[in-house]
């Protein structure tokens, strides 16, 4: 979230696209009250009418995996109506930058594409750059290459026919919904914008949230209060871990993992570290350098010197992609041979679920760390008679719940909270830090009695004091790890620090090896060595000076406890808010200092921009970023049933099946709109929470949703005389199912160019295990997804439906 | 007198109020198979396990399709016909607010059930000594100064705790305020001489399976004679309620216990 929660309360119009968060976030939906009971009106998006619906003041349907043709036309409608923010527009984005003439974009593909690599040379996607090496501007938006122009010209085709034959959304609902968000252009109206798996779940996903975030640009909506790009993250610490590197391409603090090129510290640090030339931009990144090698220190202590470039040599270097979907691949492959799962059940939560529970089969061993025996760990029983065949060696580690550990986890709006242990874990049941010490203990012990390269292990930094008992690492000890101290004597900033002082923020941090430092973004969390220095674990419930839900006493946010991010883009360049009702920000002229939320660097106003993360310091409306364009472009999904209304280039064209697919691409029978006629989507509901682990063997939950089921509309109910509560089959490409039939009126058929396109719905939290048990709606799923995330298509996909 | 507003237009029906109050009471699971209405609505009905019930309501209205949930407890009436009903007095009204129930003073006569017009006391068809089962407001909360599990655990604020007063002034004010989104109506401020339960609603109650055109006369007061005189008789019906129980656990066996007078109230 650029956000938090509790700003959901400050909007003025809230989005609900990509996401269904009064069913999978719902004590959000407090804060959107909140937010209704001062005016706000909440839009639901959806090819379902979901609870999310139900609460929302207006609804409008959508065909899965259509997301950017209905953003686009927003875009569209924005540009056209004269809902722009100007002065936002030009003081914070590049919409003024002047693309390379080269650049161009026909039919769907952009300039660069190599169709036999599925993929772009970015090289015509860069901006015409002036003497001093600066992108060239034109302020007054008029030049033809500029990308304002760029952008007006690609959203021009999104017009409200075009949109909503591509999505189905009835078109005096869809112009109503542009009216009503776009109507947040002004800067005394906030309009927030909340995404989830909706989003990300798709072969364009990553474009998909570009989406979002060029119309929020062009309405001014990003750094102020009730506004911003908020991510509903779907687990209570997932922020947490994806904070401290669960992704394979980064390490801890979004630091980019090391790839095969990068032989050195230095070669890795030049590749990484941004530079500009530009003194109004802050360019973040320039720090690189002072995080990675307090990263190094943190984790090789005195064994990581300036002679050895702090150890670099020791990090594995990337030389492929080692996404979920790949990994698959490996084991498929017998190249990866073990796996450790903490709290995954990829036989229930995994695309594909019924070939990947066969690839299972091929490891050696399986180690499933979690509460129940999941359908993961017993992979061979669905099929008994042959599990004589599989070798496979299981081994269950019986881990704690959240409630019987202390820790902290991070909220979606970046809040570090602290937690303790309510109840001791039952039997041998373990938190997963007592785990990971004594795994790393027994893998350091092998490697002392010899093995190639054991460097990397036997010189880590472990030096947890152990708890005892059921308790393993002391917890405080590895977050002020994570916070960071001083490695030795050293003065920084007219400050002088002894050895073993913690970091007071990552203003401190440097880059010679005097600091380590487990996360530079959580540098200030534990600012001190006693227990009452634990900023995460702060519950004071005083508001700040602007009133604006910030409760900056309460808990610690990443990074230094800033609630609002780009916070500077909400004032103007005498630093006084756009917003004075509701202001995040505000420069005090006689202290000449920043009053109010923590502002992205001290400077004073207008010294310099706002997006400080980007080289430039402004947001990026055109990005070279992404592999897959840099506008965002409707493609369908890669199973759909209607060709490309808006160009022939029926999907993503960066997406290359052979990354993704566990099947043969002859094999890879994505079927046709003939034998799979009908749109599916997977989705989560309140009662069940990820692959039902949990929740499956909690009666009381169970109670209230004891099965699997699809939803069906009743017009598709009547085409196949299925009743509510009948048994109905669902085959895709992949695999089949045999599950109950909801038949509601929340699904409707959508008309499509002249045709009938039936969607239904399928919940994907239950398996074979369990209290209550159910079909694995991810046996359909297909594994092929965005070319940059490299996340499943979960979200839209064909199958047919009939009577069991 | 404490009661509980429950604005259902605020309701996201994510069911936390029902598991609370399982969870405040330990109430076992019951044992269902699928959804029986249209949409996730589970168990179909209240029993002796489950005393709070969100259902789930879908309709076509002029402006369009809504799904509608709304809320099925104890009303916890100011003036209960259920306790006027009770011979033995194992119902009362606190005057704190919940109407509660002593298992010690129990016949298993069933007429509270009879009574109540909500019919929200429920019979422990499944036991060898049958109680009665209802919402008791967690009355048990409330003494020690806290509010019920249900409305504890509401993360919007659908269901508000306080007194009643309060509670019906903080309704009226929200109808004023949003005419758009509201009936003009209030249920519970006058049914059956009204009750500590009020709810709010998007569309007519009716719609919602609330029971409509109930009298605001206190129904206790129109059985008040007649039960006078059944003191009398009760002697006699314990023996004969004894082995009523026999017949009736053999009748919830066979599956044919009173859920289908439920089905027609419910």
């Amino acid at each position: 979230m650029t956000n938090h929660w509790i700003d959901l309360a400050n909007a003025d119009v809230v989005m609900v696209m990509g996401s269904n968060v009064a069913e999978n976030h719902p004590v959000a939906a407090r804060w959107l009250e909140a937010a209704r009971s001062k005016g706000a009106v909440i839009l639901s998006v959806d090819p379902r009418f979901t609870r999310t619906s139900a609460f929302a003041d207006h609804y409008c349907q959508m065909r899965s995996g259509t997301d950017i043709a209905f953003v686009g036309g927003m875009i569209n409608y924005a540009l056209e109506n004269q809902r722009i923010n100007w002065q936002y527009l030009k003081d914070n984005t590049n919409a003024a930058f002047i693309v390379g003439k080269d650049f161009h974009f026909h039919d769907g593909l952009f300039s660069g594409f190599d169709p036999l690599s599925f993929s772009y040379d970015k090289s015509t996607w860069a901006f015409d750059l002036d003497e001093s090496g600066r992108p060239k501007k034109d302020e007054s938006l008029r030049h033809e290459r500029c990308v304002f122009q760029l952008l007006k010209n690609h959203f021009k085709r999104y017009d409200i026919r075009t949109v909503c034959d591509i999505t189905g959304a009835p078109e005096d609902q869809y112009e109503k919904f542009c009216d009503l968000f776009t109507r947040s252009y002004t800067n005394s109206k906030s309009g927030t914008w909340l995404y989830a798996m909706g989003a990300t779940q798709s072969s364009h996903g990553a474009q998909n949230i570009r989406s979002y975030c060029i119309l929020q640009l062009l309405l001014g909506n990003i750094g102020i209060a009730g506004g911003g790009i908020n991510a509903l993250r779907g687990e209570s610490n997932v922020q947490g871990s994806t904070d401290m590197a669960i992704l394979y391409h980064l390490l801890p603090g979004y630091l980019k993992s090391p790839a095969l090129k990068d032989v050195s510290l230095d070669a890795y640090l030049e590749a990484y570290t941004p530079e500009t030339n530009d003194p109004k931009s802050a360019n973040w990144w320039q720090n690189t350098p002072k995080y990675m090698v307090s990263l190094l220190k943190a984790w090789y202590g005195d064994h990581a010197t300036a002679e050895n470039g702090f150890c670099y040599d020791y990090l594995p270097k990337r030389s492929g992609n080692y996404s979920y979907l790949s990994l698959f691949k490996d084991i498929d492959q017998e190249i990866v041979k073990g796996l450790i799962l903490f709290g995954q059940n990829p036989a229930v939560s995994g695309p594909n679920a019924g070939r990947e529970r066969q690839v299972l089969s091929k490891l050696d061993w399986l180690v499933a760390v979690d509460l129940f025996e999941t359908e993961t760990a017993c992979f061979w029983q669905e099929n008994p008679d042959e599990a004589k065949n599989i070798g496979t060696e299981i081994f269950l580690l019986p881990a704690a719940f959240f409630c019987e550990k202390e820790g902290s986890i991070t909220n979606s709006g970046r809040w570090a909270q602290w937690r303790y242990e309510a109840a001791p874990p039952p039997g041998q049941a373990r938190p997963d830090l007592w785990i990971l010490n004594a795994l790393y203990k027994a893998v350091k012990v092998e490697y002392e009695n010899g093995g190639v390269f054991p460097e990397p292990i036997i010189n880590m930094n472990w030096d947890y004091v152990t708890l005892g008992g059921h308790n393993g690492p002391d917890p405080h000890r590895v977050a002020r790890e994570i916070n960071g101290y001083f490695t030795k004597v050293t003065e920084v900033k007219g400050k002088r620090f002894a050895k073993g002082d913690q970091v007071p923020s990552f203003a401190f941090l440097q880059d010679d090896g005097a600091t380590a430092c487990g996360n530079w973004l959580y540098a200030g969390s534990y600012p001190g060595s006693t227990v009452s220095e634990n900023k995460m674990a702060r519950r004071d419930k005083t508001e700040a000076v602007n009133r604006i839900g910030l409760y900056p006493e309460w808990a610690w946010c990443w990074p230094v406890n800033r609630r609002i991010l780009y916070n500077r883009a909400s004032v103007d360049r005498f630093g006084n808010p756009l917003n004075p009702d509701k202001w995040v920000i505000k420069w005090d002229e006689v202290k000449q200092t920043w009053r109010g939320d923590v502002p992205d660097g001290g400077w004073a106003p207008g010294e310099k921009r706002p997006f400080i993360m980007k080289p430039g310091g402004v947001a990026e409306i055109f990005s070279p970023l992404l592999n897959d364009g840099p506008f965002p472009e409707h493609y369908e999904p890669f199973e759909s049933p209607v060709a490309n209304r808006i160009s022939k280039t029926r999907n993503n064209p960066a997406v290359n099946p052979l990354a993704f697919t566990l099947e043969h691409l002859a094999d890879r029978n994505t079927g046709n709109v003939e034998r799979f006629p009908v749109v599916a989507s997977t989705y989560r509901m309140s009662e069940h929470w990820q692959s039902g682990v949990i929740t499956r063997n909690t009666p009381w939950l169970t109670e209230l949703v004891p099965d699997s089921f699809a939803e069906i509309s009743r017009e598709l109910a009547a085409e196949l005389a299925v009743k509510n509560g009948d048994m109905i089959m669902v085959e895709s490409a992949r695999g089949s199912v045999r599950l109950r039939a909801l038949v509601t009126g929340r699904f409707t058929p959508f008309r499509l160019r002249g045709r009938t396109v039936h969607q239904i719905g399928l919940i994907w939290h239950f398996g074979f295990k369990g209290l209550a048990t159910g079909a694995t709606a991810n046996i359909l799923t297909p594994d092929i997804g965005d070319p940059n995330t490299m996340i499943p298509e979960y979200k839209a996909f064909l199958c047919s439906v009939s009577k069991a | 007198m404490k009661s509980l507003l429950i604005d259902t237009t605020k309701c996201i029906s994510c069911r936390a109020c029902q598991v609370a109050c399982k969870r405040q009471h330990h109430l076992d699971a019951e044992k269902t198979h699928f959804f029986m209405t249209a949409g996730y609505q589970n168990p179909l009905h209240r029993s002796s396990k489950t005393w709070n019930l969100i259902t789930f309501n879908e309709s076509n209205g002029p402006e369009g399709f809504r799904w509608e949930f709304g809320r099925r407890q104890c009303f916890h009436c100011i003036e209960p016909a259920c306790v006027t009903a009770c011979p033995v007095g194992a119902l009362h009204k606190n005057d704190s607010g919940p109407v509660c129930y002593d298992e010690s003073r129990c016949l298993g006569c069933r007429y509270c059930q009879i009574a109540c017009p909500f019919n929200a006391p429920r019979f422990e068809w499944d036991s060898a000594m049958p109680e009665i089962k209802k919402c008791d407001l967690c009355d048990d909360l409330i003494r020690s100064g806290r509010q019920p599990a249900c409305s504890a655990t509401c993360p919007t604020g659908a269901i508000m705790f306080g007194d009643r007063d309060r509670l019906l002034h903080e309704a009226k004010k929200r109808i004023a305020d949003s005419p758009d989104r509201y009936v003009n109506h209030i249920y519970g401020e006058k049914e059956v001489g009204g009750t500590c339960v009020l709810h709010l609603a998007g569309i007519p109650f009716e719609q919602m399976g609330y029971i409509g055109g109930l009298p605001e006369k206190p129904l206790g007061r129109q059985i008040e004679k007649p039960m006078h005189a059944v003191p009398f008789v009760m002697t006699s019906m314990a023996t004969i309620l004894g082995g009523l129980f026999w017949i009736i656990k053999r009748r919830d066996e066979l599956g044919r216990d009173d859920r289908e007078i439920e089905q027609k109230n419910d």
